[in-house]
């Protein structure tokens, strides 16, 4: 039997407010619906017409003191549900004081730019994070309206050009936790997915000394032809290999796409197949993406695909 | 003494009064009754199309990672499918039965200004014609989603004609909606029957006053967010685009400032519908008849003062999240109080189980469900994981279907021998009734699970997680079965106009004035308007040892 | 009967809720900090404006004498009141060309800024219900040429005279909020 995942899998003490909040929520609802299913139930049972009974029944108006007792009652509830909620959004939301943020996430059609402030690392698509550790994130957008939605982990936000929002990240446990852009951005919105890596703080900081190592070119066998093929058809145009001429910031950095688990912000598992596959005409797998179908020949797609795994 | 004629003798009976049948003559009609009339035909052909949208795009989405839609494709169609029902269904349908029912049941002749009306439908009808003409223009229909969120619906990301099509075609029918709701108040208003004061009025015609108070309200606030839409699109400006200055978030406040009342239009003629019928097939007055109306009134005003709370992921700070959740939430307790209410109506009484009253009972559970998931979501951090999932999708398909849609049914199936002179079939009815509660449900209880899970909405594939197709599936198959539903129901209505069973004037033994002329009404609608000294002026006149008001005189006596 | 001027007022409410939403987006931007580009207090001619304001202040002023004639069943006089009215409405408008026209050629249109977009687009929808008003007003004077509205009582003058007003009315409010504002 599978485990669902979402607010069944709250791996995160901010998830867990929420989460806690939603189920207890839940509850209450389902409670209030049995009362009305059974008072339903038993009124059409109870109060049935019965063949050949054909008088009017008792006209009652109604009672001022009943219309009362069920004002005040939900009032009640409502007035406990706001306490709850407040308390809750103050938990989970808390205020940013004067904090840096940790990590800038960038919403483009369709992929997340990420850059690490404190050590310089600039990614794409799988957000690192040091497990334990409470985080500011500021995000941001340079195109339309997106949203950051990690279900497991944290609450959602909008990316939304001209107005940056922050919120905290804590990653309770270790694991790989998947999340998706939840504000409907144009046409590969559905194919926009996120990764969360959270890692035990030393192995973060592993990643985070791969991740700005500056690879070096290689200069024999495909992987060289592969390179030069890089820096003088149109891939430096949009991306950048850091150690290259390539520094354009249109497409995701992919100086160590190598050390990334998908392609294309989740459409494909990075496997060398996959990446032969994509580069061969991205657009059969994400259609409308931004990535034209560059024509490439079968030898040219090998030969970029050992390039890009030889960076190291 | 030579016997003078006082009033001379016909010798040749006097012209009919304008009843002729002839297409021109319905198209160029301000008669409210055919006016209505075109209303329900003209939001039956959008439902069908509306649904064909939805159907699609469920066949799509049965599977992860399937193939049968172009992301395009799919993307237009829930564009098309969210503004067809809002704009062009539910609430033009409402619209409709309101024109058609308000004179009657007020006992006037038609509504105060017939040509606005005339003037209402077609321009409805021609936004539309004007909306649906974008799929067949080179660029297709908007892929924007029903809200068109900027900068996505501003050029250089929309660059296809549909946005504009979608704002002007909206814009016509909004002026319409406009006229409607002036048309309607100035009606209720000033041409009640003498007898007939405000506190006596069916509650349908409430609900009706106070929707109409919100149209002419909110639609133009979206009327200017159209407006500017349309200047940023078309003529450069800069409203909305952050590139150039514009803010994004002005968009959704103006858009909600409207969306959210909005919803409440679509309810609370609804509503009204429920509150005729729950009373006449349970055989007893409606339970606390100036708490519903009082609720009403009291939802009306709050609905524009909640509406940031579909914008709780924006980032707009916990004091302002806190109070938009905290309205939210206590607009809840006069719609609870409804609900009690239409139980309490139902306690005691003698209940008839015609295909009205299946709908109208099952309304309630399926509104109650909706409601209770949207005080849930009503809760800021609640909301922080439900916004933009399924869970939403969930919940406004069951305040708009389960809510809206099954009381349009019932309301159909209540009035549908007062239009046409004749009943539908009860047969086909309760099947129609069953597939639509099976199919309704298996549809959308799932769909509640999806969002919590984590599946965004507005996606035209997921990805294959944990119980993520089977969901979907079982989504699926309850369209195929709603579709199937529908089906019935049109054929229901094709055959109940040809071969349905006389209805005679008063079928269901009902109270108020509509039933006092007969199916359907004639152009003058009433012969003679009968005397009105309560809320159920028919009771009154077969009952006349237990008027209404003696009752409630003895109530408040003892 | 119908009750036209209860149509005309909730129908004037609505539409000032239309006003009032152009009004709040252009406060938005003039709140949210400076934007780079013209502003109010950079192009405007307050006082140009404001003598053209006069005249638009002033046939309200003529509308209602109008209406006194007609009560009076002074039929001449409701005709010369309604074209004076016409001719103040016409005279504004006239000033609001002129003033579009050379902010235009100063480079000044929609797509200039935040200013431009709202500046344009609250006076645009104002002149155009001035349009729509001047157009009403003129067939009521072509009706009355033709010997309609002897008096005392007029639906059709009544409405169209509140409607006057209103629009009116709301030019006090954006003049306010344009150059007032900017300038005091």
């Amino acid at each position: 039997m599978e485990k669902l995942g979402g607010i069944f899998n709250a791996s995160s003490p901010e998830m867990a407010a929420m989460a806690g909040l939603t189920f207890y929520m839940l509850a209450i609802a389902i409670a209030i619906l049995a009362i009305i299913v059974v008072a339903v139930a038993y009124i059409i049972i109870r109060y049935r017409k019965r063949p050949g009974d054909d008088g009017e029944p008792r006209q009652d108006f109604g009672s001022i003191r009943v219309e009362i007792i069920w004002t005040v009652v939900p009032a009640i509830i409502v007035a406990v549900l706001f306490f709850l909620t407040v308390k809750t959004m103050l938990a989970v939301d808390p205020p940013k004081g004067d904090r840096k943020p940790d990590i800038i996430i960038i919403g483009h059609q369709w992929w997340w730019e990420l850059y690490y402030p404190n050590s310089g690392v600039l990614t794409a698509n799988e957000v690192h994070l040091p497990v334990g550790e409470k985080w500011l994130a500021r995000l941001e957008s340079v195109d339309v309206i997106h949203d950051f939605w990690v279900p497991e982990l944290f609450r959602k936000i909008d990316l939304i050009p001209g107005h940056p929002n922050h919120i905290w990240l804590v990653a309770g446990k270790p694991g790989t936790f998947l999340g998706a852009c939840a504000e409907f951005c144009g046409a590969q919105h559905a194919n926009m997915r996120i990764r969360v890596i959270a890692q035990t703080r030393e192995e973060f900081d592993a990643w985070e000394k791969e991740q700005l190592r500056i690879p070096k070119t290689p200069t024999s066998g495909e992987a060289a032809k592969g390179g030069k093929i890089f820096l003088t058809e149109a891939c430096m145009n949009c991306h950048t290999v850091r150690g290259t001429a390539a520094a354009a910031r249109v497409g995701p950095d992919l100086t160590h796409l190598n050390t990334r688990e998908t392609i294309g912000a989740g459409v494909l598992m990075n496997t060398s197949e996959n990446l032969k596959k994509w580069l061969s005409n991205p657009q059969a797998y994400k259609p409308s993406s931004l990535m034209p179908n560059m024509k490439l020949s079968d030898d040219e797609v090998n030969q970029i695909v050992a390039y890009l795994g030889a960076l190291k | 003494m030579s016997r003078v004629p006082l009033v001379p003798e016909n010798i040749e009976p006097l012209p009919r009064i304008g009843e002729s049948e002839g297409l021109v003559t319905w198209i160029g009609s301000i008669d409210h009754k055919q006016i209505g009339i075109m209303y329900v035909i003209a939001t039956l052909v959008f439902f069908l199309i509306g649904g064909l949208e939805a159907l699609l795009m469920r066949i799509q989405l049965m599977q992860p990672s399937n193939e049968f839609l172009s992301p395009e494709a799919f993307n237009q169609l829930f564009t098309m499918h969210g503004t067809t029902m809002i704009f062009f269904v539910v609430m033009p349908f409402l619209i409709g039965v309101g024109v058609y029912l308000v004179p009657l049941m007020i006992g006037a002749r038609d509504m105060a200004f017939p040509r606005l009306n005339a003037l209402s439908f077609w321009l409805f009808v021609f936004g539309g014609l004007l909306l649906y003409y974008s799929f067949f223009t080179q660029s297709g229909a908007p892929e924007v989603g029903w809200f068109a969120y900027a900068p996505l619906s501003e050029k250089p990301f929309s660059l296809n004609k549909g946005p504009t099509y979608w704002a002007l075609g909206l814009l016509a029918t909004g002026i319409g909606s406009i006229a409607s709701g002036l048309n309607n108040i100035v009606t209720i208003l000033t041409l009640r029957t003498p007898g007939m004061t405000l506190r006596r009025v069916p509650l349908f015609v409430w609900m009706i006053l106070v929707t109409s108070f919100l149209l002419i309200f909110v639609i133009p606030i979206i009327s200017a967010a159209f407006a500017m839409l349309l200047l940023d699109r078309l003529l450069g400006a800069t409203f909305f685009t952050p590139a150039s200055g514009g803010s994004a978030i002005l968009y959704q406040h103006f858009f909600w400032g409207f969306g959210h009342p909005e919803v409440y239009i679509l309810i609370l003629p609804a509503f009204g519908i429920i509150s005729e019928v729950i009373p006449v097939f349970s055989r007893k007055p409606i339970y606390g008849y100036e708490f519903v109306a009082g609720s009403t009134v009291a939802i009306g005003l709050l609905s524009l003062a909640v509406w940031a709370h579909h914008m709780f992921a924006v980032g707009l700070g916990n004091v302002v999240n806190a109070y938009f959740s905290l309205a939210s939430m206590l607009i809840a307790i006069p719609t609870g109080v409804k609900v009690l209410n239409w139980v309490a109506t139902m306690w005691g009484g003698k209940i008839r189980f015609a295909t009205p009253m299946l709908f109208a009972v099952t309304f309630l559970i399926e509104f109650v469900v909706g409601g209770l998931s949207g005080v849930a979501i009503a809760s800021a951090p609640i909301d922080w994981q439900a916004t933009d999932s399924y869970f939403i999708v969930a919940h406004f398909h069951y305040v708009l279907f389960g809510g809206s849609l099954f009381a349009i049914f019932a309301g159909v199936y209540y009035w549908f021998p007062k239009f046409t002179g004749r009943m539908l079939s009860e047969c086909l009815g309760k099947w129609h009734f069953w597939l639509t509660l099976i199919g309704f449900n298996l549809t959308f209880l799932v769909q509640h699970l999806l969002g919590l899970v984590g599946m965004p909405r507005r996606v035209y594939t997921y990805p294959d997680l944990p119980y993520w197709g089977i969901m979907n599936l079982i989504s699926t198959i309850g369209a195929i079965v709603l579709a199937i539903s529908v089906i019935i129901f049109v054929w229901n209505v094709i055959v109940s106009l040809r071969h349905g069973k006389a209805a005679g004037d008063n079928p269901w033994n009902a109270w108020t004035l509509e039933w006092a002329t007969t199916s359907p009404p004639p152009v003058y609608d009433f012969e003679l308007v009968p005397p009105v000294r309560g809320r159920r002026p028919l009771w009154d006149l077969a009952h006349p040892d237990v008027p209404d008001e003696k009752q409630l005189e003895n109530r408040r006596g003892s | 009967m119908a009750n036209n001027r209860m149509l005309i007022g909730f129908f004037v409410a609505s539409e000032s809720i239309f006003f009032i939403m152009l009004i709040l987006a252009y406060i938005n931007f003039h709140v949210h900090g400076p934007f780079d580009g013209p502003s109010a207090r950079s192009s405007l001619n307050p006082i140009i404006t404001g003598i053209f304001s006069l005249f638009l202040l002033a046939s309200s002023f003529t509308i209602w004498l109008a209406g006194r004639s007609l009560k009076k069943k002074n039929h001449f006089m409701l005709k010369f009141w309604t074209l004076i009215t016409i001719l103040l409405g016409a005279t504004f408008i006239f000033g609001q060309g002129l003033e579009w026209f050379g902010l235009i050629k100063k480079d000044i249109w929609l797509p200039r800024n935040v200013f431009a977009t709202t500046f344009f687009t609250l006076t645009g929808f104002h002149g155009f219900h001035v349009c729509v008003g001047l157009i009403m007003l003129s067939i009521l004077l072509g009706l009355a040429l033709a010997g309609d509205f002897k008096g005392p009582r007029s639906d059709g003058v009544e409405v169209v005279s509140i409607y006057w007003h209103f629009v009116d009315g709301v030019w006090i409010v954006v003049f306010s909020v344009i150059y007032l504002w900017a300038f005091l």
